[in-house]
Formats: C-alpha cells, structure tokens, sequence
C-alpha cells in the first residue's frame, strides 16, 4: 500500500529525515513512535505530498508522490498536527467543503458527511461554528475531515492530542475500526497509544529509524527476565555470597531498603529461579519473595531512543 | 473546475459571515455616495445658474460631471480598500495551518488560486452592484445618462478591481502575517499608481538604457536611439492612468488587454510561489 524508500529532508544543514525506508501493507496499523523533533510530522508530510523530499520515492498504491500527487492526494486522508479547521465555518458545511474538494461524488456527499459526523460522534455539534468547539471537539471535526472520503490510506499525526481520556478511548477504538479496510499511519510520543491501536511499531529518533518490529516483538525484547529480586526473612551472614554462588546468577546487590533484599543479575540465556528456591530452603532463609524483574516497553523504547541495543 | 468552484465559494462565504464583507461594502458605498452626492449638488447648481444660457448649458452634461468623477474616485478607495480584502486570502491559510489541508487534497495549485481569486472576485462585484443604485438615481429623477459609457466606466473599474485583487492576492502568498500582506499590497499598488509622476522629466529613452546597460553595444548593433521614452514606459505601466479611457467611456481593447496581462501574470506568479513551498 505504501513504499518509502530512502526518503531525506534537509533544510539547509540541518537533515530532518535521513534516509528513511519503510512499508506499510493494506489493513495494516502502523505506529510511528519516537519524540518530538524526532522527524515524523516531516515523513508524514513526505507521504501526503505536502513537502517534497530532497531525496528518496514515496509511492503510495503504486503511485509516486511527486510524478503522480493528484491519484495519491485522492487515496490518503490526513489529519495534520493541528487539525486544518476553518474557524468561522459551521461544522456540517466545512465537511461538505472538504468533501467537495476530495473530490467525493456530489451524490454520495450526504451520505458521506452524515457518516463521518456519526463515527466521529459529531451529531451535537454539526451546527455550531468550530471556533466555539472544545480542543477534543475541534480534535474529532479533523478526524471526521480525514475519513469522510473513505481513504485507502489513513495517515493521522498525534490524533489524541489534547483530548481527554474517554475521548482517546473512542477515538482508538475508531481507528481500530478502520484496520482491514484502511491502511493507517499513526504518529505518536504516547507510548499506550501504540501498544493499544498499532500492529507494528516502527521508531524514529533524530531523522533515522531506529526500531522496526511487531509490537509482540519489540515488548518481547524486555520480556526476558534480566533480574531477580529476592527478599529474604532471616538471610544469614555470606547470603550475598551463596546466591552469587548459584549457577547462572552474575552477581549480586544487596538493597538498601530492607536486609533481606537482594537483587539477582541473570547470566544470558539462563534462568537460576528455581535454584535460588531451593537453597532458600535448604538454607532456612525464609524465602519471602521472589520476582523476575521484566522492562516494560517503556523501558525498551527509551532504551531504543538513547541508542542502546535493547 | 469543480475544485475552483468550491473554493471560491467557500471564500465568498467567509467574507459574508464575517463582518468584513459589509464593513469594507458600507466604507465603499459611503465614501463614493458622498462623492456621488457633491458631484450632483454641484450639477444641479449649475444647471440652475446657466439653464437659461443656450451655449453653457449644452455644455453641461451629467456623464462628464457625476458619472466620470464618481468612476475616478471609485477606482481610489478600491485601491484603499482592496488590500484588506486580499490579505488574508493566503497568508491566514497558511497561519492557521489549513494550508496542509488544502494541498493534501486532490487540488492543484493553480486552482487554489483560482478559487481564491474568485472568490475575493465575488466580493468585489457585490461592492460594485450596490454602487449601480447611483445611475439609477439619476435615470429616477429625469436626467438621462448615456448608458453605454456609463457600463464602459463600469467595466474599466472592475477590471481594475480585479488587477488590484491579483496583487494583492500574490503578496498575500509570500508571508503567513496578514498584517504584512496588506502593507505590501498598499505599497505595491500606490507604487503603480504613483510611478508616472515623474514621466515628465524622464524623457531619457529605453534605448539610452539600454544602450548604457549594454556598454555601447546597442549602439553599434545599430538599433537605433530613439522609441519610447523612460516615461512613456512608466505611463504604461501605471495602474490608475488606464482608467482615464474607460472613464470617458472609449473602449480601448489596449486597456482591456493590459489588466487581464496583469492579472495572468500576478496569478502565475502566485501558483508559482506556492509551488516553491512544497521545497523550501
């Protein structure tokens, strides 16, 4: 559905996007992660044919947007960072306007604009003037712009921004809706976002990609149990020194907060968890708790972004 | 041409919501009604005072002295006024970010511009129709204008209108800052209204010019030193100064053909500008 091979943007010295390469197949939802100034808005303007690239091909159902911006500007649907609202129009007519000019059949035009008015639960507000709306309002009427011509490819720039949190639930569970049918690019600095709505993960940081991976696969990479907590009621003198000890423990550190606390690095590849049970027992350390600690993504992402190996 | 259509009319739509379409029409019709008004109080003084005179007032006529005024001083205010119609055309479009919205859509540049042009276009009509009340005042009271110059005066000062509107509608696309947009646009316009000031003293012609950009080469090319001077070339330029024609009521095709080459040239220009931003 949609190609992006080495796409670059400079401004004078300063590279936006660097050499960016990705795809995104039909139905799929693809979340592009990464913090702000990162270089997704610039991609995204890219795709839509809004910026012209200083290098690389965007092409979108086979159609390149610079050779051919007409057939992929009537196949996208955008909403921009900050949603391209007219604020002294009305509600209804401005979507008409939006419809008129993507080029929507002037038969099919109510049926259209009534259909994005009621996905993007509109229906109170079709009459009143945008500039009277509230930020999440404003925030839906922009949604309502970019799906109402029923793209092919769905491209939304932080769509929950500044909506509150049932509205960011309806508004995922809306995009959620459109996977199958639509293909969708959504940005975002919110990690949930992704990890709710998103397929796969792609993650941008300081104009290149950094990370590109299905969700179960990039949360995996912190699955893996790294540590071990142990917490101990009755740890005797050499405790430290007998869990070191145990094949496939590291090393170990004592935790300030309590005596019994220790905490248990994991060798790679093994899992020393039922051993240190046992000698627990065998020791009569009164084995209290015993947790593997895993890394959210969260902690994968961040990991990802300041350019660690995760 | 559906695409223009739309965007002109969402344009013309704006303006009417807004206060903005009957604040700048009220301005209009008040200040050239006012003009309007002293021209006929002036006439009908005169009519009184040589009525009996058959030699003066064969002389009077009320197409030469409230019609051809009236179109003259119209063709100011819209100079005054035309600025603030067209600065926001471009510039709050790009300021309020729906400029990423219009150029995402199956929309080409130059029906951008059309569509705005006309729409501002539509506002510029309206000002004149109202203003049509003031010759069917004067058929009302008996005096029989010429029709005919009467719509040629008409037809030059919204030619004129639109030549402003192209203007104002290019500087409009070079800064996001309405307030900008309006300065350049009055500069730009009184610099063509003013620039045949001078015609008289430059009496230095283009040959000269180019005869001295060209270090003497012209010269000995052989093309010669003479044509149009310096201020014929300003002269043509002018804006205001092709209205004097229309005003009489001649129908030059010269004239017509002059603002239409500025309009095309200032909407080209326009397109062309807003093509460079997909790379800057």
């Amino acid at each position: 559905m949609l190609d992006v091979s080495a796409v670059t943007k400079t401004y004078g010295t300063r590279t936006v996007v660097d050499k960016v390469s990705f795809s995104v197949n039909k139905g799929e939802i693809l979340g592009f992660l990464g913090p702000n100034g990162a270089g997704k808005t610039t991609t995204m303007r890219i795709i839509t044919g809004y910026v012209a690239p200083t290098a690389g091909t965007a092409k979108v159902a086979g159609f390149d947007v610079q050779e051919q911006p007409l057939e992929v500007k009537r196949r996208i649907g955008y909403l921009p960072e900050h949603p391209p609202l007219y604020r002294e129009m009305l509600v209804r007519p401005y979507l008409e306007f939006v419809a008129r000019i993507r080029g929507v059949a002037r038969r099919q035009m109510r049926a259209r604009v009534d259909r994005a008015i009621e996905r993007c639960s509109l229906g109170d507000v079709a009459g009143r003037l945008i500039g009277n709306l509230s930020k999440g309002y404003q925030q839906r009427v922009g949604l309502a712009q970019a799906i109402l011509h029923e793209p092919d490819l769905l491209i939304l720039d932080e769509p929950t921004v500044g909506l509150d949190p049932s509205q960011i639930r309806e508004i995922r569970a809306l995009i959620t809706s459109f996977a199958g049918e639509h293909t969708v690019i959504l940005s975002t600095h919110i990690l949930p976002e992704v990890t709710v709505t998103c397929h796969r993960a792609l993650i941008i940081n300081e104009g290149r990609i950094v990370a590109e991976d299905t969700l179960e696969r990039l949360a995996a990479r912190g699955g893996r149990t790294r540590q071990v907590a142990v917490r101990l009621a009755r740890p005797g003198d050499g405790a430290a020194a007998a869990l070191g000890a145990v094949p496939g423990v590291a090393a170990v550190h004592p935790q300030d907060g309590a005596v019994g606390d220790f905490m248990a690095d994991v060798a790679e590849g093994h899992d020393p968890r039922e051993a240190i049970a046992s000698l627990a027992v065998a020791r009569g350390w009164g084995l209290l708790e015993m947790r593997p600690v895993t890394r959210s993504f969260e902690d994968v992402y961040m990991e990802i972004i300041r350019g660690g190996a995760a | 041409m559906r695409n223009i259509a739309a965007i002109a009319w969402r344009e013309a739509r704006t303006y009417f919501t807004s206060p903005l379409a009957y604040a700048v029409t009220g301005v209009f019709v008040l200040l050239s009604g006012y003009i309007f008004w002293a021209s006929l109080v002036r006439f009908s003084e005169l009519c009184l005072r040589y009525g009996s005179n058959p030699y003066v007032s064969s002389q009077l006529n009320v197409n030469d002295m409230v019609v051809r005024p009236l179109f003259g001083t119209m063709g100011i205010f819209l100079l005054l006024m035309i600025p603030l119609i067209t600065m926001r055309l471009l510039a709050e479009e790009k300021r309020a970010g729906t400029a990423e919205l219009l150029f995402t859509c199956p929309v080409t540049s130059g029906q951008v511009v059309l569509g705005k042009f006309f729409g501002a276009a539509i506002l510029l009509l309206f000002m004149l129709a109202v203003t049509l009340s003031y010759p069917l005042l004067i058929m009302g009271s008996g005096a029989r204008p010429d029709l005919k110059p009467t719509l040629v005066g008409y037809l030059g000062v919204l030619l004129m209108g639109l030549a402003f509107l192209a203007i104002g509608l290019l500087i409009s696309a070079l800064t996001e800052n309405q307030i900008v947009a309006a300065v350049g646009a009055f500069g730009a316009l009184l610099m063509l209204w003013v620039i045949n000031w001078m015609t008289e003293s430059a009496t230095i012609t283009i040959a000269e010019i180019m005869n001295k950009v060209s270090m003497g080469l012209w010269e000995q090319a052989g093309l010669g030193m003479g044509g149009p001077t310096l201020g014929d070339f300003l002269t043509s330029i002018s804006l205001i100064g092709r209205l004097d024609d229309f005003r009489k009521g001649l129908l030059d095709t010269q004239h017509v053909i002059f603002f239409a080459s500025v309009v095309f040239m200032a909407l080209f220009a326009t397109q062309r500008v807003l093509e460079s931003r997909r790379w800057r």
